[in-house]
Parts: C-alpha cells; structure tokens; sequence
C-alpha cells in the first residue's frame, strides 16, 4: 500500500519515542513514515494514521538506543529538540535518528547540519538550550513563610526538565519549587531529596502570597544595589532591554516598585 | 581585629555607598570555572558564567559587587574614593558580606561575591580583612558559588596566597597603562607595585597546577585565572599602545581578561580629560572586540594596528576593518579553508567556524545551511565562495564593501543624544593625527 503512515503520538519524550518505536518496529519503508505531535488536525488524503499508545518501556529503550549509538551529546540535542513547542519535533528527531543509525558513526549524525531533519533538530534545541540558560539566569525565588524557596516561570518550551537539575545541584539543602505557570506543572525539590515534576492543574498561586519575615528586606536590599551599581553617565536602556527582554521581568523583584520610602534622592531604574 | 565601623548605619545604607563605590569597576564576569555541588553545601559554578540581571547602563549583574570598606589611605585623582573626597565612609562587617551573599544567592540574584575594597591603614591589613571575610564565606557559611577577590598592591605575599586558595578568580587593576600615567594619576602606587603581586598570582596558578598533578585533591589557587583593568581615555595612550598592553599582559602575566573601563571624570578632576561629552564608550567598544580578536581569533596586535595607524576604526569593527585592508586573501572558500583561516572572516564565529569543519565533512555547505549554523552572512557573503560561488555578484573593492557594510547597522553602545559625535570629522582628525 502507497502514502503515508502517519503515527500521531502524545506530546512528551514518552510519547513521541513510543512513536518512534512503533514506526520503525511497523515493517513499512521508513522515508514514507511521519511522526506527528499531538492532535491530527487536518487529514490527508491517502495517509494512513496510527495513533500510538505511550508505553514507558519502548520509550526507555529508544532512549538507551539514541545513547549507546550517538553518544550524549546528540542525546541532550534531541531532548531538547523535543521540549520544544514547535510541531514538527517529532518527524525532525525521527528522521535524525534513521539518518544516524545508518551512518557507520552515529555519533556525527548530529554534525550533519546540512541535512535539513538534523538541521531542525539542531535549530530547535539551540532555541531550547537559549531559553533554559535565560532561566537559569533570570529565574528568581521568594522564600516564603514556611521556608520554601518559590518560582514562577512562563517560558515558551517545556524546559523544567532542563533547568531543575542546574538549581538541585546548587541548593541541595533548600526546598524549593520552581512553577510553570503555563503548562501548570512545578519540579519540586525536597532538601537532599531526588526532585520530581509534579502536574498540577488546581494549584492556588495565592497560596505563595505569605513570605519570610525577611523576604522583603532582601528583595529591596537588591532592589537598591541594582539601582546603585548602574553608572549614570553610561545610561543605555535599550541595550538593557536587548539584554533582559521586558517578557522576564514581571517575576524580578529588581523591576518592582520599592516598597519603601528612601530618604536618599531616587534615580529611575 | 579592629576596624572603624559606624555601628549606627544599616546595611541598606553600607550596600547603597559601598555598592557605589565599587561600580567603577567593571569586572564582573563569573566564568572561567566549573565547579559541581557537592550535594551538601549552597553553590556551584559554570564555566560559561550567567549574568543575573542588567542595570540601567546595559551591564551586566553577576556578583554581589562590593567594597569592603570605602575608607582609604591613598589619593588616586581618577577614583571616587580618594581619600580627599568628602563622602561618607563606612565599612562591612564580615558578618554583613556574608548575610548578604547567601541571601542573594539563594535566590538566584547572583553567582557569587566580587569583593574588593579601599585602603584601611595599610594593604596588609586590608588584605587580612578580605581574607577574614572570604574565609567565613567558605568555612563557617559554607558558600560554593563564585568569588572574584580584588589582590590589594603592596600586600604581603602570604596573605594573598591565603586568600587566593579561597577565590575563584583574582585581580589587580593595572588602571593607567603607562608608568607616567600611574606616578602622575596615582602617586600611591606605581608600576612595580601592581605588578609584582600579579606576578606572584601567576606563579602561584603555575605552581599550584604542578601540586594538584601530585595531590589531586591540593585546594586549588585561583582556578579562574587572574584579571586586571585598564582605564580608557584618562591618559593620552593610543589604541594601539593599549591592545599592545593587553597582549602582552596576555602573554607574559597569562591573564585570563583585559577589562577596559571608559573613563568617567566622577571627581571633576582639573588634571584630567573631562567627560561631559559622555564617556567615550565607542571606544571601549571596539577595544573588547579587538581584545575578543587576540584571544579567540589568533590575532596580533600588530595586525591590527600599528604605529602608523594608532587608532581604531569607529565606523568599521576591528575585523571587518582588517578584511578590507586585506582583499587580496578573500573570498574565502567555505568548504576548503582552515579552521584558523575561516574565523579571519567576518561574520564567522568560533563556535560556526567549528561547525563548518565538522558539517562540511559530511556534504558541501551552501549558504542556506551556513545560516543554520549561525553565520552573519549580511556581513561574510563578500568574503566568501560556497562550493565556488558567491552568494550574489558582488565586487571584491574596497569602497564598495565598506560602503555596504556600513549600510548594515552594527549594534553600537552609544547613546542616541551622543550619536552626532560619532562624525567623521573625528575619524578624519585621527586618521591625519596618524
């Protein structure tokens, strides 16, 4: 039989290697199989469709596949490359994949930048890369009243995977939450405990509202050195905004309002 | 110990005068080590370095950028801090860095601490005082992030050695680039003086490096290398004494960076330039390019000034400036050049010169794929040829590439009201000068 067998999968890592596992396991010819993401959409004439059931065990073993094949490397790219919200993720990664397991070296697939599914996957994981390490920049915690260190984010890809470990590894002995507020799931890292992701569609943001004795004090200690550190005969607030993008801003304590009276004469931040 | 310490001021008010007073310093980068938690204590650090925020000039916030104490014994006429300044002195308790280090840190405010500090007494007990400070940090609050430590000149070599083996990074600035400079700016210090301990911190990195091969786990000395900083447009030094400077501090003292701070006349100084027109920040501007252009491009800095030509291109960056001196060596062909050759052209980088090599080995690179891997090509198409071909029929001539470079806006650190200063007639006065 001609046309397309598309295999339409759910938008996770699980999902979308359970995808790959099934097309490459379905005995068609590979060029003619295509990964989709998510809903269907539109259907196309002569495709043939498959929906595919997420099973945590062909997931893991594409997974150890990709790494004992490619490497690491290639394996943080198309992780990454799967954060990502665009949808053609999953098709770009797939035909990475076939690619690379028929070089003799699967470990230079992800060099193959000319090659446009590689150059996708490439594309989509430096996207992602760029944003968790904006994250891992401007990402800023409040502690609240019971002690736990509190974060709300909104980033565009999928990245809490990507950013948790960087903050376990520096806060080992804090508890800490950090919320993505757009897809309503947080990690959630317990002192000296193994952090998890946690789905959490009912989640009352109010309830972070009550801070530590203490939050305010530092927040308007930073807010000031901030203010102070900036050399006023350099100004240059477009090369601050091309630097920090407004879009970070609303959960910085530097971009708030003081909250305090200063005696001392205010410059404009 | 004991030092002056007004006990009435809060540490809002401490952090707001010794914040300013550290602000003229413009190192604070928290690269150059990478460093893992060890499951216990707060900190780590990468190698990269991340910038935290950005304040009202642009710059970037890494580290809790802090004097120790603004009081100091010497009369430097460019420093805010001279001691015949009437302004309010005030000092830190090491207790006081510390809260606020932690705190910021915990939050994801900063990498870490950049400490530095006026002269209290004499330099050995100012260094004792920052060493103090940095060993509470370490041991009693258990800090893993980043420490940049200024290394006070004319300190005893031991005290440093102490404190280096608790930093990540070190600096002395060397400020005036010429010893006229210094003796008329900073009669206090003098050439020697800064040099020396900077050639002390060099060899401690050397020898330190030999004890960590025998002793994996010897405590490591300064594993971020050492830095310094040199004032631009105080003193009358061309651009090519300065890259000169630079390189050499790269190759004899081994610097991890050059910073270059734009001067600024905060004292209204009679003995120095002043700095109404806005500090010359175009300037400082194409010194870090050139600075980028030695360290990472295999550049010298002869090849991109000389005696005869002292003085950066404002309207042109220092690489695209030497390309056009150059034609005879372009186009260059994408698919065959050298690694070393490929980063001489404009709008390739290190990381896309690295990318070409590995991805050309797989199939020829066309201009499409070169803009995948990250290549300006508004800048590189008249430089280069894939597989033979220009990008668009252009013409390898001099005014002609100029004049189309300069149609494609470069993103310049100058003000809008400051931008009329960039005319040509200055180009023209330094080009004649030369």
């Amino acid at each position: 039989m001609e046309g397309e067998k598309i295999w339409v999968c759910e938008d996770s890592q699980e999902g979308i290697f359970t995808g790959i596992y099934d097309a490459w396991a379905s005995g068609y010819k590979k060029e003619e199989c295509v990964i989709q993401v998510g809903e269907i959409g539109n259907y196309r004439l002569f495709a043939q469709y498959f929906s595919v059931k997420t099973e945590e065990e062909k997931a893991w073993k594409v997974a150890k596949t990709i790494l004992r094949r490619m490497g690491e490397r290639a394996y943080r790219h198309i992780c990454s490359a799967i954060s990502s919200t665009d949808q053609e993720k999953g098709n770009a990664v797939f035909h990475t994949l076939i690619l690379g397991f028929a070089m003799e070296d699967a470990s230079k697939a992800m060099t193959y930048l000319s090659n446009p599914y590689v150059g996708k996957v490439f594309t989509l994981s430096r996207q992602v890369y760029n944003e968790v390490h904006h994250f891992m920049e401007f990402l800023r915690f409040r502690q609240l009243e019971i002690g736990i260190l509190f974060a709300k984010i909104h980033p565009k890809n999928d990245i809490l995977t990507h950013i948790t470990p960087h903050f376990a590894d520096r806060l080992p002995m804090e508890d800490f939450i950090i919320y993505d507020s757009v897809r309503e799931k947080m990690a959630i890292h317990p002192k000296q405990k193994r952090w998890s992701i946690v789905q959490d569609k009912n989640f009352q943001i109010e309830k972070t509202k009550e801070e530590s004795k203490d939050e305010e004090q530092i927040q308007e200690l930073f807010r000031s050195f901030c203010k102070t550190i900036a050399v006023k005969e350099r100004e240059n607030k477009e090369l601050q905004r091309q630097m920090l993008p407004l879009k970070f801003r609303d959960n910085m304590p530097e971009f708030e309002e003081s909250k305090w009276i200063s005696h001392y004469e205010e410059k404009s931040y | 110990m004991e030092y002056k310490v007004q006990e009435k001021m809060s540490i809002a008010d401490k952090l707001r005068i010794l914040g300013d007073g550290a602000k003229y310093d413009v190192a604070c980068t928290s690269s150059g080590v990478s460093r893992q938690g060890d499951g216990i204590h707060m900190g780590n650090t990468v190698s990269g370095g991340l910038c935290h925020s950005f304040s009202a000039d642009g710059r970037c916030i890494s580290l809790l950028k802090i004097l120790f104490t603004n009081e100091c014994i010497y009369n430097c006429k460019y420093c805010f801090n001279r001691s015949s300044n009437d302004i309010p002195r005030t000092s830190f308790t090491p207790e006081e860095v510390c809260y606020l280090t932690m705190e910021f840190y915990k939050r994801n405010y900063i990498e870490g601490l950049f400490l530095s500090s006026g002269i209290l007494y004499n330099p050995n007990y100012t260094m004792e005082l920052i060493y103090e400070t940095v060993y509470k940090l370490r041991k009693e609050y258990g800090f893993f992030g980043y420490i940049h430590l200024k290394a006070i000149p004319g300190a005893d070599a031991r005290i440093i050695e102490r404190a280096g083996l608790l930093a990540d990074r070190m600096s002395i600035n060397l400020e005036l680039p010429t010893s006229e400079g210094l003796r008329n700016l900073a009669p206090n210090k003098s050439r020697q003086t800064i040099l020396k301990p900077m050639r002390m911190i060099q060899q401690g990195i050397k020898e330190n490096k030999n004890e960590i091969m025998i002793y994996r786990h010897a405590p490591k000395f300064v594993p971020a290398g050492q830095s310094t900083q040199i004032i631009i447009g105080a003193t009358p030094e061309t651009d090519f004494q300065l890259v000169s400077v630079a390189e050499s501090l790269y190759k004899k003292f081994e610097l991890k960076r050059v910073f270059y701070s734009a001067f600024v006349n905060v004292n209204k100084d009679k003995d120095l330039p002043s700095t109404l027109g806005g500090p010359p920040l175009l300037r400082e501007h194409r010194l870090y390019q050139a600075d980028w252009l030695m360290r990472f491009y295999h550049f010298r800095a002869e090849e991109l000034l000389s005696p005869k030509k002292p003085y950066f291109n404002m309207l042109l960056d220092p690489k695209c400036d030497w390309a056009v001196r150059h034609l005879d060596l372009f186009p260059i062909e994408i698919n065959k050049a050298d690694y070393e050759v490929l980063l001489r052209i404009p709008g390739v980088g290190v990381k896309s010169a690295m990318r070409i090599c590995q991805a050309r080995k797989m199939a020829p690179l066309s201009f499409e794929d070169l803009k995948k891997i990250g290549v300006v090509l508004k800048r590189a198409l008249y430089f280069i040829t894939c597989s033979g071909k220009m990008m668009y029929p252009t013409k390898i001539e001099e005014d002609y590439i100029i004049r189309n470079l300069l149609h494609e806006k470069e993103r310049l650190p100058e003000r809008k009201e400051n931008y009329r200063q960039l005319s040509l007639f200055d180009e023209e006065k330094k080009e004649a000068i030369g």
